[in-house]
Parts: structure tokens; C-alpha cells; sequence
């Protein structure tokens, strides 16, 4: 079945594979869209969860249609732990950029030492 | 049912998103990706993915938001004006990106629809999780991986927030 096709028919939009595709599709391409679009460097960790939660949605829906048992939410989990553990280092590391920079637009960090 | 609470989560989901993406304010974005990040949580929970729903809560929503949030309040002094000339060049991109990932789902759909697998009713998947994570021939090394490495984690964000701070009074 064509995406594109559904996407255009509501009534096949139902709680089926496709809808889910859809929706993660729209999550990538906005993150994608914050990542690129933005200098503030909270935006673009911002835009990573997004297409992080985008490539989660598929593994669950997967798992769900394809009959993959649990392996596709056991993918999933893996990746929400490691998202928190990113988030937390580079929240840490932002701070640091903060502090030596004063400012964190990603356009004025251009090195790594004093 | 499940129809209406799949439109509920993805329209809470994508409104979320867009909000996130094109707002002015940083500090909207993040509450905007509080909403977006609840509706991922909703939508798992309509797979039947009960307990990586609640973890998304917890870790997502409770967690790493916070976590920004956090950051945003604590760095943000000027705000940074969206510039127009950044959307005309990303939007090709986005497009072509788009274009690409539909194609790449297609795919992916065919496939999984050949399997034929009908999806049964949703059962709790707490138990079967852990199970899983605690068997040898399962999912132990990821399990004990990550728990190694969130060890790293705390003290990696620790150290590198707090150096420097011991030069300045």
C-alpha cells in the first residue's frame, strides 16, 4: 500500500502500520527541520530526541504488526536509557560551553580549548 | 476505540512536534516537546507497548525535559531570531530526506505485510521484559552494559559541568 495514498484517504488512516509510519515520519522530518533550521544548540538536542522517538515508534510498531514478539520494545528501551544518558552529558556539556563561550549558538563554538 | 485514542496521541504528537520545531520562544519549544513526547508515550501504549509507555513518562516526559528545561533557563540570554534564509535552504533537504524515509517505509510495510501476521490482543509485557532482560541467551549484555554505562554517565556529566569552576572563587 502506498503512504501516500493513505495519507491522502482519511478513512484508511486506522490505527494500521501506515498511520504509525506516517506519524514517525512527520516526527523525523521535524526534527530534521529543528536540527537544520536552528543555531541554539538546545534546539538541536531537542530535534535529536524527536527523531529519536521517531525511530522508536517504528521498532514498537513493528514489533507489533510484524509479530516480533518483544524484541523491537526490548530496541526500545535500550535507546530511551541511552537518549537519558545523552541528554545528560550533553546537557553537561552545553553548561560547559555556556561558561566558556557565553553563548551557545553552535555557529561560535569553534574550538575545543582556551 | 483504539482508532480514536491512535488519532488522540498522533495529533497530540504531531501538533507537539510542529510546535517544537517553529516556535519563537526556546522555552515553548520545550513544553511543546513535553506534549510531543507524551503523545509518543500515547501512541505506545495503543501498540500495547504498556511499560515502555510508562517508561517514556518517566525518563522522557519526567526526565530528560526537565533536564532541558534545566539548560534552557540556565543559558538562555539572548534570544535567537529565526532566520528566513535558513528555512529556504533546509526546506529541499527536508523534502528530499522525506521523500527518501517515505520510500524506505514502503518498503519496510511490503515486507511486513507478506509475513501475514495478524496482531492479536495486546498482553502486559511487564513481566515478559524482564524476563528477557534477565536471560543469559536474552538481552543480559545490553542490560549490564547500560547499566555500566550510566555509571560513566553520572560521573562523565559531573566532572565535565564542574571543571572550571575550581579556577573562579
Amino acid at each position: 500500500m502506498n503512504l501516500l495514498a493513505v495519507a491522502a484517504e482519511p478513512g484508511a488512516v486506522s490505527g494500521s502500520l501506515s498511520s504509525y509510519l506516517i506519524v514517525s515520519a512527520i516526527l523525523f522530518l521535524l526534527g530534521l527541520a529543528t536540527i537544520l533550521t536552528r543555531r541554539n544548540v538546545l534546539y538541536v538536542l531537542m530535534g535529536t530526541e524527536l527523531i529519536l522517538n521517531a525511530a522508536n515508534l517504528n521498532f514498537v510498531a513493528f514489533t507489533r504488526f510484524g509479530g516480533y514478539e518483544l524484541d523491537g520494545q526490548m530496541m526500545a528501551l535500550v535507546v530511551v536509557m541511552l537518549a537519558a544518558a545523552e541528554a545528560a552529558v550533553a546537557l553537561a556539556i552545553v553548561l560547559r560551553i555556556f561558561h566558556d563561550f557565553g553563548s551557545i549558538d553552535m555557529t561560535r563554538t569553534d574550538s575545543l580549548r582556551d | 476505540m483504539i482508532d480514536f485514542m491512535f488519532m488522540l496521541f498522533a495529533g497530540i504528537t504531531v501538533l507537539g512536534a510542529l510546535v517544537m520545531a517553529f516556535h519563537e520562544s526556546i522555552v515553548h519549544s520545550a513544553f511543546a516537546l513535553v506534549a510531543a513526547l507524551f503523545g509518543v508515550a500515547g501512541l505506545y501504549w495503543t501498540l500495547g507497548a504498556d511499560f515502555l509507555g510508562g517508561l517514556q513518562l518517566l525518563l522522557y516526559v519526567g526526565g530528560v525535559t526537565v533536564l532541558l528545561l534545566f539548560a534552557v533557563m540556565l543559558t538562555t540570554r539572548d534570544t535567537m531570531r529565526l532566520s528566513l534564509f535558513r528555512y529556504v535552504l533546509m526546506a529541499p533537504v527536508v523534502g528530499i530526506a522525506g521523500f527518501f524515509v517515505l520510500r524506505a517505509y514502503n518498503g519496510v510495510e511490503a515486507a511486513i505485510a507478506a509475513t501475514g501476521h495478524v496482531p492479536g490482543d495486546p498482553q502486559p509485557t511487564t513481566q515478559a521484559i524482564g524476563e528477557m532482560f534477565l536471560a543469559p541467551d536474552g538481552y543480559l549484555l545490553p542490560f549490564q552494559t547500560v547499566a555500566v554505562l550510566l555509571l560513566l554517565v553520572l560521573i562523565g556529566a559531573v566532572t565535565v559541568a564542574r571543571r572550571g569552576q575550581e579556577t573562579t572563587p
